[in-house]
């Protein structure tokens, strides 16, 4: 059984989705996240022992890796796609538990902004990462942010903006949802935005890559 | 020297008497003529007056005809959100949409906005002989990711082939514009893909380099120069951007300036950058601008730099940051008061002038940048000079070149802000202006009477 925790947190770190899949090339032939997982289960490992043991370890590789520059966007999609693989296993079976799902995230681009390629980055490794993913695309106001965050109670908002114009949206969006309610937290991201202007709208937290956000959650659900 | 000289001695690696400047105007020179960005980026006519306008004020040696990465995607049916203050977004990916690379074809010249790009260049070059003109081209990989969204991260993973076909088809297009820039006047093609950075060296490797280094090939076969632009923290790919053999690399402030300048001229890569478009130039002041500006210019130097915005202006970058950039790049001595100014403002060592001055003779410290490269500098030596000769050995005199370490700690001791400045016995008497000989002479003649 702990040989399978290890494999199946190798197919994690090393983005294995299943049998058949070409990635990566020295796991050639080797099962992947979806018959290791599988395996589990038939073999009596409980779904919480599957996401401990196996795959949280392998996303926390992957997150150190990344943060440590040894891989890229790609390579973590990869694990994203393989985290997936092996939830939709477990999903059924925490359905009835929080264990199920770490927490919510709602994302947009904000007001003024169609970018969707780094929002779409982000929302991917977040949820490959065991969150669930609330979506809002992209030109999103204030209200719709603050409807969704009303909806999903604790819910971590992610707002992001690529243009400079944009940034003035990001304050009047990020102001406006901590006059209706303080203790929701924003995160912000995107080219032009850094530390110094998250600290001056009042956002929670800057993040520069996806990862951040991973992090950030992760300390916020701890 | 004439602007485009000084660029292709930059991106040859030779010395050059002063660093290139290439401001990169797109959306930002259509604020400059008061329009929107939507009416600059569809007229000919707007791009010429727009960045006829920068370089009236700016006074650059090379300038980008058109900044907007969208022109391919355009003609090659993405749709377009147009945007008054931002150059346009890519709101569709075709290949998401039902698509297939096989019903995609290289667009014919006149599609979309590429001829009107290419009659603008024709318009500046016939205008501006003189000028290094950047055409700026969509590079294949940031081009892949609008045609198919960010689906190619995955796909490179697990359809590589069908991957390597879509890279294919980029390539093609790119060196469709790029052959169109050169024909139509482009001294430099930019090739801009900033979606790179999110790729690791190996993917890089795999998926970018092959094809980039055929565009650069075909750049250079045409009798053109390359610019790889890359706007992002693409730290990790600046050695193969270096090998896929462009003449230029060109990146944002995400990367520090002297890591790729190491990188790139052990390449032989001529590289430029990198200051903050954000921060610095569009929310800074003049004086925050020239700072960034010199400190990039430091680091940079005379060989094989290019001084650049880190990537594409904001619209709303207020003009007068970027004049006192384009006053900084073209005034040594400013540059070398701003440097002297730095420096007392790091706290330097002050010197102890106890055993500098003399009781019977008038000491004359002269600060300058060099004289022997700075003429009025070298004009206030010799007024100097001459002025002493009759007063004999009751007057000592020495110039202190800020461009060494001592001359700069001499500048903070004596308290002078300006270059060159005449000092007597510590007291500043001339600043910037030379005076006439018999000037000098009465100072120095003041300043005897109290020994």
């Amino acid at each position: 059984m702990e040989e399978l925790y290890k494999k199946l947190s190798d197919c994690i770190e090393f983005g294995k989705i299943n049998k058949v899949s070409p990635y990566p090339p020295q796991m050639k032939d080797q099962d992947g996240a979806d018959e290791i997982t599988k395996q589990l289960l038939d073999g009596g490992a409980s779904a919480d022992d599957v996401l401990q043991k196996g795959l949280i370890i392998g996303m926390e590789k992957v997150g150190i890796k990344f943060r440590e520059n040894q891989v890229f966007v790609p390579q973590v999609l990869m694990s994203a796609k393989a985290m997936d693989a092996a939830m939709k296993y477990l999903k059924p079976l925490f359905a009835a538990s929080a264990t199920a799902r770490k927490g919510i995230f709602i994302i947009g681009t904000v007001e003024g902004d169609l970018h969707d390629i780094g929002k779409n980055l982000v929302a991917m490794m977040v949820e490959g990462n065991g969150y669930e993913v609330i979506d809002l695309g992209t030109d999103v106001k204030a209200e719709k942010f603050i409807e969704a965050a009303d909806q999903n109670p604790g819910a971590v908002l992610g707002l992001s903006a690529l243009l400079t114009t944009t940034m003035g949206n990001m304050e009047q969006i990020t102001k406006a949802i901590k006059a209706h309610n303080a203790n929701i937290k924003v995160c912000i991201g995107g080219a032009p935005v850094n530390e110094e202007f998250c600290v001056k709208i009042g956002a929670d937290k800057y993040n520069p890559d996806p990862q951040g956000v991973v992090e950030f959650l992760n300390a916020m659900s701890a | 020297m004439k602007g485009l000289e000084l660029i292709k001695k930059a991106m040859r690696l030779e010395d050059v008497e002063r660093i290139p400047w290439v401001p990169f105007v797109g959306a930002h020179a259509g604020a400059m003529i008061g329009m929107t960005a939507t009416e600059f980026l569809k007229s000919s006519d707007n791009l010429v007056k727009g960045v006829n306008k920068a370089i009236e004020l700016y006074n650059p040696d090379g300038i980008p005809v058109a900044f907007d990465l969208q022109i391919e995607a355009e003609a090659l049916g993405c749709k377009l959100g147009w945007a008054d203050d931002n150059p346009p977004a890519v709101i569709s990916h075709p290949l998401k949409e039902g698509k297939t690379i096989q019903d995609l074809k290289v667009p014919c010249a006149c599609a979309g906005r590429i001829s009107m790009v290419m009659d603008a260049t024709r318009k500046l070059r016939e205008q501006h002989p003189d000028l290094a003109l950047y055409g700026l081209i969509t590079g294949p990989f940031t081009l892949a990711l609008h045609l198919l969204g960010t689906d190619i991260f995955m796909n490179m993973m697990m359809d590589p082939d069908e991957t390597h076909k879509l890279m294919r088809f980029c390539t093609d297009v790119a060196k469709m514009m790029a052959g169109n820039y050169i024909e139509s006047g482009a001294d430099v093609v930019a090739l801009v893909d900033p979606m790179t950075s999110q790729i690791d060296p190996g993917s890089f490797e795999m998926f970018v380099t092959p094809y980039v280094t055929e565009i650069n090939d075909f750049i250079r076969e045409a009798g053109a120069l390359s610019s790889f632009f890359v706007c992002g923290n693409a730290k990790q790919n600046i050695e193969v951007m270096c090998k896929t053999k462009p003449d230029n690399i060109s990146i944002d402030e995400n990367i520090p300036l002297d890591f790729v300048r190491d990188i790139a001229l052990a390449n032989n890569v001529s590289f430029g950058g990198n200051m903050q478009l954000t921060v610095v130039l569009l929310m800074g002041d003049e004086e925050a601008a020239r700072r960034d500006a010199l400190t990039c210019m430091d680091i940079g130097g005379k060989r094989g730099f290019i001084l650049a915005p880190g990537c594409d202006l904001a619209m709303a970058t207020p003009v007068k940051n970027l004049v006192a950039v384009a006053e900084l790049v073209h005034d040594e001595i400013l540059q070398g008061e701003l440097r002297a100014s730095e420096a007392t403002a790091m706290n330097i060592e002050l010197l102890d002038l106890n055993n500098h001055w003399d009781k019977t003779k008038v000491v004359i410290d002269i600060i300058t940048l060099d004289s022997s490269s700075c003429a009025p500098c070298q004009y206030m030596v010799d007024a100097v000079s001459r002025a002493v000769e009759s007063f004999g050995d009751k007057v000592v005199y020495k110039e202190h070149r800020i461009k060494e370490m001592h001359g700069v700690q001499m500048m903070a001791t004596l308290g002078v802000k300006n270059i060159p400045t005449i000092v007597m016995d510590g007291s500043i008497e001339f600043i910037s202006q030379i005076p006439p000989i018999n000037d000098i002479k009465a100072k120095i003649t003041e300043h005897l009477a109290k020994k």
